[in-house]
């Protein structure tokens, strides 16, 4: 393969099946996360890292620019893919995610693969979707203390999931030893 | 796309897919500035109209599929149904605490996602999925490799999906044999996942290579499947701006809501 720095075609697919997985587990475990909501006390913030944990492994896996926007933009339309279902705000969140994501990425220079850079993006993706989620769920009309509990969720699930778990994710993939294959060559000493 | 469960095409079929998804994202920008629940409450009903007459989906699907969506949209509005603030209460029960004007306001959020679960229906019902990559390439100036890098990992989720039952289907069998924490828990989240993820990595890699040799990168190209804009194109615009304003006029004069703003 010839050495680029920009994104190929190999990379845009392997990260569109690597958040098309995601898609699809999370399309299985959807109804977790709406079984989750009747009780209105935001047990399923808990869950809500899933939904850009996939930018964030792709983003470790390949360290390139665009990747993560890639990734988010793959797993919303993933739903519409696995379950015929077209969603608009889904794929605006997932946008406006995988840049919040990608943000953080570029501050390190697409180099770091520590586990910090993670839970961070983690939860600035979690963070980044509060605005539009403001205006459409009418959140200043809720009670305080829902209010921050659904923050606290929130936040805590970007960290833990997106951040902690993806970077697990990515230690273990590392071990199998298919990383070799794809994502930005680095010199051994870099990275973790 | 889903012939099986349609009677008819309709003239939806031939709008660009672009054309689509722009409304879609201008119907939602529409919506978040919608406050009156009762304009959104005939925004809906007339979404669903569209729905019925545009999509050409078998009457008994057509209903499965609006109770779905309405009783997954009411779900999703609960948090504010019950702890939205108000002033007249309505009920109240240990810390739930419904009010008009919660109870208002949630099913305003509700029919907010009820209206783009709808209008977005009708787009999967009325779009071919590779055509949605192909008008993105053509009219929308969207890099090859990126358009095809999709298509190529749409065809790569039943194999994934395949892989794992697979998996599934052999942790089933050894059940009795293996410690618990390989079925469920994390343990048995991550072996699944990195196993899916690793596989489906190599697979792709190999694919990425030989589509990349067999020029399915960048550079100029023709095209078997073509897409383009059409008048019909204009008149879906219009229709859909239409819809919008006489939802508005219908809720001067029939309110089934009290109040004029949801806030």
């Amino acid at each position: 393969m010839v050495k680029r720095n920009g994104l190929t075609l190999t990379d845009v697919l392997v990260t569109v099946v690597i958040a098309l997985v995601f898609s699809f587990i999370y399309s299985i475990w959807g109804g977790v996360y709406t079984a989750l909501e009747p009780l209105g006390l935001h047990l399923n913030q808990l869950l809500y890292g899933m939904w850009f944990i996939a930018a964030v492994v792709a983003y470790l896996i390949i360290r390139k620019p665009g990747v993560a926007l890639i990734a988010e933009f793959a797993a919303a339309s993933g739903e519409t893919i696995v379950l015929l279902q077209f969603d608009v705000m889904l794929i605006v969140y997932g946008l406006i995610q995988g840049l919040a994501c990608e943000i953080v990425f570029a501050i390190v220079k697409y180099k770091s693969t520590s586990l910090m850079v993670a839970v961070t993006a983690g939860v600035a993706a979690a963070l980044s979707t509060l605005p539009l989620d403001w205006y459409y769920g009418y959140l200043g009309q809720l009670a305080t203390w829902n209010l921050l509990l659904m923050f606290g969720f929130r936040v805590l699930s970007g960290a833990l999931i997106a951040g902690g778990l993806a970077h697990l994710l990515y230690q273990g993939l590392k071990g199998t030893g298919v990383l070799k294959l794809v994502g930005r060559k680095v010199p051994a000493d870099e990275g973790l | 796309m889903l012939e099986a469960i349609r009677h008819y095409s309709t003239p939806a079929d031939q709008v660009n897919p672009l054309t689509k998804i722009l409304i879609a994202v201008g119907l939602f920008l529409t919506v978040i500035f919608i406050h009156d629940p009762n304009h959104l409450f005939h925004l809906s009903i007339l979404m669903l109209i569209l729905l019925a007459l545009l999509s050409g989906v078998k009457i008994r699907y057509l209903a499965l599929f609006t109770v779905t969506i309405l009783f997954f949209g009411m779900i999703s509005s609960l948090y504010m149904i019950f702890y939205g603030e108000g002033t007249t209460t309505l009920l109240r029960f240990g810390i739930v605490h419904i009010t008009e004007e919660s109870a208002v306001r949630g099913l305003h959020i509700m029919m907010r996602g009820v209206v783009l679960s709808f209008f977005g229906a009708l787009i999967v019902f009325t779009t071919r999925l590779t055509d949605v990559f192909y008008s993105m390439m053509q009219q929308g100036r969207l890099k090859p490799k990126f358009a095809y890098a999709f298509m190529a990992a749409i065809r790569m989720v039943p194999i994934i999906a395949g892989e794992y039952m697979t998996l599934r289907r052999a942790r089933k069998v050894r059940r009795p044999l293996i410690h618990r924490k390989y079925i469920s828990g994390y343990k048995g989240f991550s072996t699944t996942i990195i196993t899916l993820l690793s596989q489906s990595i190599r697979r792709a890699y190999r694919l990425g290579i030989a589509m990349e040799s067999k020029g399915f990168d960048d550079g100029a190209r023709t095209y078997y499947h073509r897409t383009s804009f059409s008048v019909l194109d204009i008149i879906f615009i219009i229709v859909i701006i239409l819809t919008v304003i006489s939802a508005s006029e219908l809720g001067q004069w029939y309110s089934p809501f009290p109040t004029r703003d949801a806030r």
